[in-house]
């Protein structure tokens, strides 16, 4: 065993998840979810959620803060986004090395894993594919691209102190930098609040380099039912099928999340 | 055959161009290993140039663009085990996905 392997070995790993209900059951969600997550990678999980929630997974710990976030419009109706306090994570996360993930993403295999035996100090994901192969990339039309802060890896260190410390920073001022980096939606993002962190970070540089090598894969289009094999997943989606391999998938429809079906899915895929 | 019976079997299609994209793009992600602290991705160059490179001991450029030391018999064994095991791995589920064709 060398050097790098034996600091790696020392260091305690984890998930974190943020899980704040609104209009969608995201806890009833993470708790799913999260199951998926012990299952592929073996690490304890700790859920961030607001006083009110009633978890059922069994957490390795759950910090429980006022949840914030803002109000914006959708298709003529309010909904409220809980997406504020992200950059908590470096404070809350009793890790030293840790994977904040977003409860819409079912960690199907280990991939993350590899990531920790490698030196950074956080790691971002930079590029996605749908199921038709689109990938928005732009946080506007003459803008610069985003991360997806689906999945965010860091490790207890001054530079990913810092990478947290601006996001809060950006979201507190979310309008000053909304004009600043040209973003075209008015609503905060937190994928967006990485990537200007990021690029300050390296230097006003997109730094995609240094990023998770690979793309995330993202169902964005409403899902009927999932159905799994030993090698396969099958989604069904209103008109058409895909058959994946076991990897990991970012569920946009989070209507389906909150269904028998997946439910099933998740027990059947984790016996 | 009813309408019905023909939208339920339209629901059904799948395209087999749009899982075998997906799947190889999977692939691309499980190529990567680790070793000594890099993160490699396993191509055919990567092996051929590591195979044939005369002195045990070198420096080879990471994903991340690092330069990583490698004991060369070392990481040949691990990289080809790697690369032979997912490999493997892709073939078997292209075959399932080409055995598909429709769902």
């Amino acid at each position: 065993m060398n050097m790098q392997n034996f600091v790696n070995s020392v260091k305690s790993k984890g998930v974190v998840v943020f899980a704040f209900n609104t209009h969608i059951d995201y806890v009833a969600i993470a708790d799913q979810t999260c199951r998926l997550i012990e299952k592929n990678l073996g690490l304890p999980i700790t859920l961030v959620t607001d006083h009110d929630a009633v978890p059922v997974f069994v957490y390795d710990r759950i910090v429980r803060v006022d949840p914030q976030g803002h109000t914006f419009r959708s298709e003529d109706v309010n909904l409220q986004w809980r997406n504020f306090g992200r950059y908590l994570a470096y404070e809350l996360s009793p890790y030293d090395e840790t994977i904040v993930l977003d409860t819409d993403y079912l960690v199907l295999d280990d991939s993350l894993l590899k990531l920790f035996e490698t030196n950074w100090d956080y790691r971002l994901m930079h590029h996605n594919r749908d199921e038709n192969g689109v990938s928005y990339e732009q946080m506007g039309e003459t803008s610069l691209p985003f991360v997806w802060a689906t999945v965010v890896l860091f490790r207890k260190s001054p530079r990913a102190e810092m990478l947290f410390e601006l996001v809060g920073k950006i979201q507190r001022n979310y309008e000053y930098y909304r004009l600043l980096y040209n973003i075209r939606e008015r609503n905060y993002r937190n994928d967006y609040a990485f990537a200007i962190a990021n690029i300050i970070m390296s230097g006003y540089h997109v730094n995609e380099q240094q990023g998770i090598p690979w793309r995330m894969f993202t169902v964005s289009s409403p899902i009927e039912r999932i159905v799994a094999t030993d090698t396969q997943i099958h989604v069904h989606l209103a008109d058409k099928a895909l058959v994946l391999p076991h990897q990991n998938i970012h569920v946009m429809d989070k209507a389906y999340l909150q269904t028998d079906n997946f439910r099933e899915l998740v027990n059947e895929l984790t016996i | 055959m009813s309408t019905e019976q023909l939208l339920s079997q339209i629901r059904q299609a799948t395209s087999y161009q749009q899982n075998k994209q997906i799947l190889r793009e999977k692939i691309q992600t499980d190529l990567h290993f680790v070793h000594n602290g890099g993160l490699f991705k396993v191509t055919p160059e990567l092996l051929a140039f590591v195979a044939t490179w005369p002195i045990d001991e070198l420096y080879l450029e990471d994903t991340y663009q690092n330069p990583v030391e490698i004991d060369r018999q070392v990481f040949l064994v691990q990289a080809q085990q790697h690369y032979q095991k997912v490999m493997n791995r892709w073939h078997d589920e292209h075959a399932e996905l080409r055995k598909l064709r429709k769902v």
